[in-house]
Order: structure tokens, then C-alpha cells, then sequence
């Protein structure tokens, strides 16, 4: 390497009185750059091109269907505001939604703490147990919530506990994995200390790397708790109970304007939990 | 408070006869990393009561002496011996007769400063008295007290180890050491982020574990300045190799100017 530290003499070179500059090097591209570049395009229009078959995709259809939407939102307004039979209905179930998502969530507080635990690197120090863990989590977060929901739906009967039944075990795979991650970024320089005061695996845990993640792991929980409400909309579509279960209703009934009630309830519960809890996370991380 | 001793650098050598015993003894230390030796030979002893400074230019392997000593990293030859005990040279290994304090403090900075003083203790306690902090018996915490009054600040037990400043958490760091009353103290730079006075009172520490408590003590500095004044001996290191070890009387510029020399290797 070698640096040209003399401003480059001729037409170029800066005029006295301003400041000193210097020539830029020309950047080394290789034409192994360039191809790179046109196969990775290439690759990613022939996805595409696969997609759109695939998927039907078709814009006369969706011109065609206009009508079908026309029709469907005359009939969706104006809304039902009928206060006996719909909007206390709704309310009710929007407070099910929530609690669903409450339970669900804080309900995995443990089994979640004990899989991150046992599978993040910076406490496991058993590779089978670690990879044991890691492997369980994953079980847990590739089934998704709504098939563990129809599973317990038939195992404990229709409503809200299956719901958080379905949710507990779906949010112990994420949040395990969430929280296993947050341990492994942590600085290990007080793990460090530690070991060398001669503390064991358990005590390092305890004493150095929860107390250190507390605001991560909190801000995760909160960050579950808004994707569980959620989620939990989606687990009454299929008979889990909540607001989720009247749309479901609503829509098999044909009572549109019943259901844009219910849609606008979900989303003003939605955007309530969302910024709750990003308010909350905020204060944390300052 | 506990820091009543006065002011006074000490200009001569060691004050202990030869009879003090020798808590650390490294003998011919050898260290690799992949092809690269990074400790090659290094004879090293430190006496109960000694204040040694070691000193040596970046990557000369100062960190990875001590780290070899508390188990931090595998040894590939040679012996080190703590208080008597030989050190196996597995990383990881059960053995806490050397305690350390590091340049960046390590302490855990959302918990108490009392909490992080009894966590020095955890290597002689059964999970049963450690699970949680709250599990950790009285005479502990008292103990940890008196290990912070010892390094002046037992006023700020209940405060949290992060809002203090660098100076008092380095000297809370060395707190947690004590807790773990261990023979030997090794140092690795625990003046190099600290201003010229909270650095003074750090030394002014080391010094006093080393009279009045009768600790090794064994510290990496950068400022020669600081061992003249405070050490019984100075030890220099020049690619993982000893290059002197003398009172720090004796350094002179021409050593120092070896031991920091300019693009070598
Ligand atoms: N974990 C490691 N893997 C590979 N090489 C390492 C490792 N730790 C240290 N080294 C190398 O060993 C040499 C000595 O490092 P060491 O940290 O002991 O130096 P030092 O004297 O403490 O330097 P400094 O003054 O910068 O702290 C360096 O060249 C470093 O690159
Ligand atoms: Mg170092």
C-alpha cells in the first residue's frame, strides 16, 4: 500500500489560497462485480415471473370483481351501531381479544425464559442441551399459532382457552428465541469477571446476564403482547373466541354492516395496544 | 474514608525482606494462538506484599499473561502457580486464589453496587446461597460492606454500579476482588480510562492492599510515569518476552525506548 501524499501537480491541483486537495484513486470494479449483479436480476425477475403464474395474478380479474366490491361495501354501510345487539357484543369481545392475548403472552413468561435459557450461548454451555433447546424453540415457532389453535380447538371445545392454549406455545418459540438472542449480544466483559472469580454456569446466569438484559427482555414482552392481540383476532376466525369469532359470524350471516362495526373496533383496539406499548418500550430504552 | 493513608508515592524499592512468600509464581509461560507465539518463556514472581507494574507496548502480551493466570486462557507451556496451588491450564478451570479487575471495569452496571461486590463471592458459595441475590447470607453482605469501606465507598452501597463514576467504579470493581479474598490481585490497566486523579486514588489503592493487606498485587500500566512512583518493581515485556524486571528506580529512557520501539515485527 502506498499513499500519495503530494497534491497531484498540473491543471488539477487546487489554486493556493483555497484548501488542499487531493486526487481521488480510481475504485478497482471487476467485471466479476457486473455479472454478479445481472445473474442475481435475472434470478430474482425469473422468481417473480414464477410468482405471478403461480398466484393467478390477474388485474382484469381484480377489474372484473369491482363490481362484487361496490355491492359489498353498500351493504357494509352504514354501519350497525345498534347498541344492544351489536356494539356491547363487540366491546365484550374486543376485551375477550385482549384478554386472550394477555394470558398468552405472560403465560409463556416461563417456559420461554427456561428455553433461552438453556439454548442461547451465553449461558448453555452443554452443546447437546443447547442444541436440544434450540431445536424445541424452533418447533414451537414454525407450527404456527392458528394450527395450534384448530388442534386445541378440538382437543378443549370452542372459545378463548384454546386460544391461549395455541398462543403460549407459539410465543414460547419466538420470544425463547427472541430472548436467547438478546443474552448472546450482551457485553461479556462482567461474564468475564465472573468466571473468574470462579462463579458457576447458574450463578452467571442469575447474578450477571438477567439482571444485564431486563429492559431487552421487557421491551421483547411487549413487542409479543401487541403481535399476541393480534394474533388473537385472527384465532377467534377460527373459533377461538373474541372479536375475531363475531367477524367470522358476521360475514357467514352476510351482515356486512355488522362487521365493518367489528373491523372498526378491531382496529381502534389495535392501535391502542400499539401505542401503549410502544410508548412503554420507549421509556425503557431511554 | 479508608483511604487515610497519606498521599506518599514510594520512591524506593521493595520494603519486603526476601522471606515474604511468593503467592505468584510463573515459570517459563509459553502461549499460542494458531502459529502465532504470543508468550514465549515468561518467568514472572510476585511476593505477598508486592506491587509489581507491567509494562509493555500494545500486543506484547501483557493481557494474555494475566488472563493465563486466572484461567481466562489455556496455557500451551510452562507453570503458574497461585498461592501455592498449580494452575491445570484449562480454561475454565476451578480455581479462585487470583482475582482481577480489568481497563473496562466489567461490572454489572444495572445492579447495585453491593450486589456486584457480593457477586465476588459466588466461587465459594453452594447455589443454595446464591440462586438469588436475595438468597445470599448476612454475614456475605456485611463482609461486601466492609470490602466497599475499604475502598471508600460504602455510603454508595445501594446505588447503581452504573451511575457512578469511572474512577469509583474501578475502585467498586476492586470491592468485588476483595469479596473474593483472593491472595493474588492482577490489574490489567485499571488506570488507562481514568483521569490523573481518580487513577492516583486507584494506585493509592493497589499500593495500600499490597503493604497493609499483604496482596500481590500485579498491575498493567502504560504510564512508566506510574510505576516509578508506586511499584516495588517494574517487569517490561517485548514480544512476549521478559526484557527487564527492576526496581523502578532503575528504568531508564533507553529501556523505555526499546520497550515502546516503533514498527517492529
Ligand atoms: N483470543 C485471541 N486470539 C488470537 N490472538 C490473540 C487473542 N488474544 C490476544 N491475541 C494476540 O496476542 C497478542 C498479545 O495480546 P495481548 O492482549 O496480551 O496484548 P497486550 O500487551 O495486552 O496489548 P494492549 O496493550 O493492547 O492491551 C496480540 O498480538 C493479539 O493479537
Ligand atoms: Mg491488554
Amino acid at each position: 500500500m502506498s499513499l500519495n501524499l503530494l497534491p497531484t501537480p498540473g491543471p488539477a491541483a487546487a489554486p493556493p489560497s483555497s484548501a488542499r486537495r487531493l486526487a481521488v484513486p480510481p475504485r478497482r470494479r471487476g467485471v466479476g462485480g457486473t455479472v454478479t449483479a445481472l445473474v442475481v436480476i435475472a434470478l430474482l425477475v425469473a422468481a417473480h415471473a414464477w410468482g405471478w403464474k403461480t398466484t393467478e395474478f390477474s388485474l382484469p380479474q381484480l377489474a372484473a370483481g369491482w363490481q362484487g366490491m361496490v355491492g359489498f361495501l353498500s351493504d357494509a354501510f352504514p354501519m350497525d351501531l345498534d347498541w344492544e345487539s351489536v356494539v356491547l357484543p363487540g366491546l365484550q369481545a374486543c376485551g375477550v381479544t385482549l384478554a386472550i392475548g394477555l394470558m398468552g403472552t405472560t403465560l409463556s413468561i416461563p417456559s420461554s425464559l427456561l428455553l433461552a435459557v438453556l439454548g442461547s450461548r451465553a449461558t448453555s454451555r452443554n452443546p447437546i442441551v443447547y442444541q436440544v433447546a434450540r431445536a424445541i424453540m424452533s418447533f414451537f415457532r414454525a407450527v404456527p399459532d392458528i394450527v395450534f389453535a384448530l388442534i386445541f380447538v378440538t382437543a378443549v371445545g370452542l372459545g378463548p382457552f384454546a386460544g391461549v392454549l395455541a398462543l403460549i406455545l407459539h410465543n414460547t418459540g419466538v420470544m425463547a428465541k427472541l430472548w436467547s438472542e438478546a443474552m448472546e449480544e450482551m457485553d461479556q466483559g462482567p461474564v468475564q469477571a465472573l468466571r473468574v472469580a470462579g462463579a458457576s454456569s447458574a450463578q452467571i446466569t442469575t447474578h450477571v446476564v438477567i439482571p444485564s438484559v431486563i429492559p431487552q427482555f421487557t421491551g421483547l414482552l411487549l413487542y409479543r403482547f401487541d403481535v399476541n392481540v393480534r394474533s388473537s383476532l385472527v384465532l377467534g376466525l377460527v373459533g377461538a373466541g373474541g372479536i375475531g369469532f363475531l367477524i367470522n359470524q358476521s360475514i357467514s350471516l352476510f351482515k356486512f354492516d355488522q362487521m365493518m362495526t367489528y373491523i372498526l373496533m378491531v382496529l381502534v383496539l389495535v392501535i391502542v395496544v400499539d401505542v401503549l406499548s410502544g410508548m412503554i418500550r420507549k421509556r425503557l430504552n431511554a | 474514608m479508608s483511604l487515610a493513608t497519606p498521599t506518599t508515592p514510594r520512591l524506593s524499592g521493595p520494603t519486603q525482606g526476601n522471606d515474604a512468600a511468593t503467592a505468584l509464581a510463573i515459570t517459563g509461560l509459553r502461549k499460542t494462538y494458531g502459529e502465532r507465539t504470543v508468550l514465549d518463556g515468561v518467568n514472572l514472581e510476585v511476593k505477598a506484599g508486592e506491587l509489581i507494574a507491567l509494562l509493555g507496548a500494545n500486543g506484547s502480551g501483557k493481557s494474555t499473561v494475566l488472563k493465563c493466570v486466572v484461567g481466562l486462557a489455556d496455557i500451551d507451556g510452562g507453570a503458574v502457580e497461585v498461592a501455592g496451588h498449580r494452575v491445570d491450564g484449562h480454561a475454565g478451570r476451578k480455581h479462585h486464589d487470583a482475582a482481577m479487575v480489568f481497563q473496562q471495569i466489567h461490572l454489572v452496571k444495572r445492579s447495585t453496587v453491593l450486589e456486584n461486590v457480593c457477586s465476588g463471592a459466588l466461587g465459594r458459595l453452594p447455589y443454595s446461597r446464591s440462586w438469588s441475590r436475595s438468597a445470599f447470607p448476612k454475614e456475605l453482605r456485611e463482609e461486601a460492606m466492609a470490602c466497599l469501606d475499604r475502598v471508600g465507598l460504602a455510603d454508595r452501597a445501594h446505588d447503581r454500579a452504573g451511575s457512578l463514576s469511572g474512577g469509583q467504579q474501578q475502585r467498586v470493581a476492586i470491592a468485588r476482588a476483595l469479596c473474593q479474598r483472593a491472595p493474588v490481585l492482577l490489574a490489567d490497566e485499571p488506570v488507562s480510562a481514568l483521569d490523573p486523579a481518580a487513577a492516583e486514588q486507584v494506585m493509592e489503592l493497589l499500593r495500600s492492599l499490597a503493604d497493609d493487606d499483604h496482596m500481590a498485587v500485579a498491575a498493567v500500566l502504560h504510564q512508566p510515569d506510574l510505576a516509578r512512583r508506586w511499584a516495588d518493581r517494574a517487569v517490561g515485556l517485548i514480544r512476549g518476552q521478559l526484557s527487564f524486571s527492576c526496581p523502578p528506580t532503575e528504568l531508564t529512557e533507553q529501556m523505555l525506548g526499546e520497550l515502546y520501539a516503533p514498527d517492529r515485527g
